[in-house]
């Protein structure tokens, strides 16, 4: 339940914010100038917020369309993001979200169209080369699409243009827009995995990782391409285990024909963002990893990442390509 | 002044008359302290609550805040709270509520204090204003306070620690020249079991962000037998939150007996990190 929505008086009556406005007929409603009033002002707790998050809905006024960050990306020789809204309603104690914004409420933008006119002319820019466009950087790009109705607006789009790829990294169980649509070879929807046991510790108020994967093998059987991503990778007592169990599990039960691409992602932080994390939750299982500062990240010892990623690539190979085998390594 | 213990739950009152604070005064049980300060000041025997009578207006208002977050040696965990009586031109009379927007004539800008979650209260727009009004058909709340403290508390401290709440004495239909002083301590009175509610929220806030920031156990006794530089005292710091998690204070102690220097303490407790191998089915 959302108490406040904080709206911006410059879209009080853009469609879109009508249309979240009457999912929240309960909520207080209170304007504001610019989002920047509420979201991101120092002398804020991440943490209590994040308790009971508010919502701001905002107009976005430029950089719609970003390039990704060097490392982030699944083949393409370009990527792109876009994040439609800020902060997540999930939890992740290892989400680089809670180092990067002061507050924890959410800010969803709601001139969808103006996306639409970046993505356009990107794609217009780039067609000698291959081009994934990923949806949700600085949020979780499904978990809150039966409010925003982002996804569903944004394939629209992308049906248009089938030789450009747009990924959806995701927790969520959302299956609308898909199932309900014909699939789309050039979309992705991609998952985030961990073995139940540190999920359960780790990605707080997500849903169980049993969920996750009956949503990917139902969508992998519908016919919608699924990426796996096993980013960050966790270490701990039977990581190996654990991985395997999780990693045959998820192999043995999807339709791998369905399957684009599987990546593998270190536990990283920027020296500061880890500090202002750990400031928040200091008492935090995480932090009791073996973590230490590695070429000003603080990280597992590369050698623990390297045989982490070697064991969970070797066993993926057994089930796929290798082509289809991807490192993240922002 | 400068030997105050730091309490678990911290809170601090500023209120505008004694009238209003009355009732608070008597619920925490806080008595006048015994020091000539420039604003009435009182405080309870643990020193968990302190209250202030700032007078009216927000020079006032501005000026008690940052003294009493000085006299009182408050904390980033303290909480900070503004009650009082205000006009409205929309609520019922003597009903109390919470502030989530603040608006003056001198700021374009308004401001918007946080509100604790799940309230059974109702909330409103409360405008700060350094003239009585008369006028209330404009304004949900009026006070001649509220913005200077939050503007200065929230300098102190998180927003998510401040609150302001309000009851209503006079309106459209309650002409403001009635009020009387019984009458206002009254119109708190009738409100105090909310009142005690809201707080007690703000207590458990700053009782569990105290135990957030509180130094490890063994962090003073470790420090007090090797010499720590300020980088030093840091590190420490942090490896031993990460360490009091999963090693009792016994085997930390036993690991680092032999230690002749600073150095080798925190060599010792940075390989304690670096082997351990997390057991995840225990959190
Ligand atoms: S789902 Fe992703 S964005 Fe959301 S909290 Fe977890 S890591 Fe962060």
């Amino acid at each position: 339940m959302i108490e406040t929505i904080y709206v911006e008086d410059a879209i009080q009556n853009h469609p879109k914010t009508k249309f979240i406005l009457n999912k929240f007929k309960k909520s207080r409603i209170i304007s504001i100038n610019k989002y920047g009033e509420i979201f991101n002002k120092r002398n804020q707790n991440f943490r209590i917020q994040k308790a009971n998050p508010c919502l701001i809905l905002a107009h976005k006024k430029d950089n719609f369309v970003l390039p990704a960050p060097e490392g982030f990306g699944i083949g393409s020789s370009k990527n792109f993001y876009f994040s439609h809204m800020y902060n997540c309603i999930y939890d992740c104690r290892y989400c680089f979200l809670q180092g990067m914004y002061s507050s924890a409420n959410y800010v969803i933008f709601v001139n969808f169209e103006d996306f639409d006119i970046s993505i356009k002319k990107i794609i217009e820019n780039n067609v000698d080369s291959k081009v994934t466009f990923f949806s949700g950087y600085d949020c979780d790009s499904l978990a809150l699409e039966n409010v925003t109705g982002f996804a569903k607006h944004i394939l629209s789009i992308f049906r248009k243009y089938p030789q450009i790829e747009i990924e959806f990294r995701t927790k969520s169980l959302q299956k609308e827009p898909f199932l309900s649509a014909k699939p789309m070879r050039n979309v992705i929807l991609a998952y985030s995995l961990m073995p139940e046991l540190m999920s359960n510790s780790l990605d707080n108020k997500a849903p169980s990782i049993s969920k996750r994967i009956s949503v990917i093998s139902e969508l992998a059987l519908k016919g919608w391409k699924i990426g796996l991503r096993f980013d960050p990778l966790i270490h701990g007592e039977n990581w190996k285990e654990l991985y395997k169990e999780l990693l045959e599990n998820i192999y043995n039960n999807i339709f791998l024909d369905n399957l684009h691409s599987v990546s593998f992602g270190s536990l990283r932080f920027p020296k500061r963002m880890f500090k202002d994390i750990f400031k928040l939750y200091p008492h935090e299982p995480l932090f009791t990893s073996p973590l230490s500062l590695n070429n000003k990240m603080i990280s597992y010892d590369i050698d623990i990442e390297e045989e982490m990623t070697s064991f969970c690539k070797n066993l993926s190979l057994k089930y796929i390509n290798e082509d289809q085998i991807f490192k993240c390594s922002i | 002044m400068n030997n105050l213990k730091k309490t678990k739950n911290s809170i601090r009152w500023v209120i505008a008359l004694k009238e209003e604070a009355q009732v608070i005064l008597d619920y925490y049980k806080l008595k006048p302290i015994n020091e000539k300060t420039i604003y009435p000041i009182y405080k309870n025997e643990e020193e968990t609550h302190w209250l202030i009578i700032c007078g009216i207006g927000r020079n006032n208002a501005a000026a008690s805040t940052a003294y009493l977050y000085a006299y009182s040696n408050a904390s980033n965990y303290t909480s900070w709270i503004n009650i009082g009586i205000a006009g409205s031109g929309k609520g019922n009379y003597g009903d109390l509520y919470l502030v989530d927007k603040i608006s003056t004539y001198q700021r374009k800008k308004s401001t918007f204090p946080s509100t604790l979650p799940k309230a059974n209260l109702p909330k409103m727009h409360l405008f700060t204003s350094d003239i009585p009004i008369s006028d209330y058909s404009t304004c949900e709340l009026i006070d001649m306070e509220g913005s200077a403290f939050f503007d200065i508390a929230s300098k102190l401290t998180s927003k998510e620690f401040i609150c302001l709440m309000k009851v209503i004495s006079d309106g459209p239909e309650n002409d403001i020249k009635e009020i009387t002083r019984s009458k206002i301590s009254n119109l708190i009175k009738e409100n105090l079991l909310k009142i005690i509610d809201v707080i007690s929220y703000y207590e458990r806030l700053s009782e569990e962000e105290f135990k957030i920031i509180d130094k490890p156990k063994l962090f003073n006794e470790i420090k007090s037998k090797w010499h720590f530089s300020a980088t030093q005292s840091y590190r420490l710091e942090t490896l031993l939150r990460r360490i009091e998690i999963f090693c009792n204070k016994k085997d930390i102690e036993k690991a680092i007996k032999n230690c002749e220097t600073s150095n080798s303490v925190i060599n010792v407790l940075n390989t304690k990190i670096k082997n351990n191998l997390v057991n995840w089915s225990k959190f």
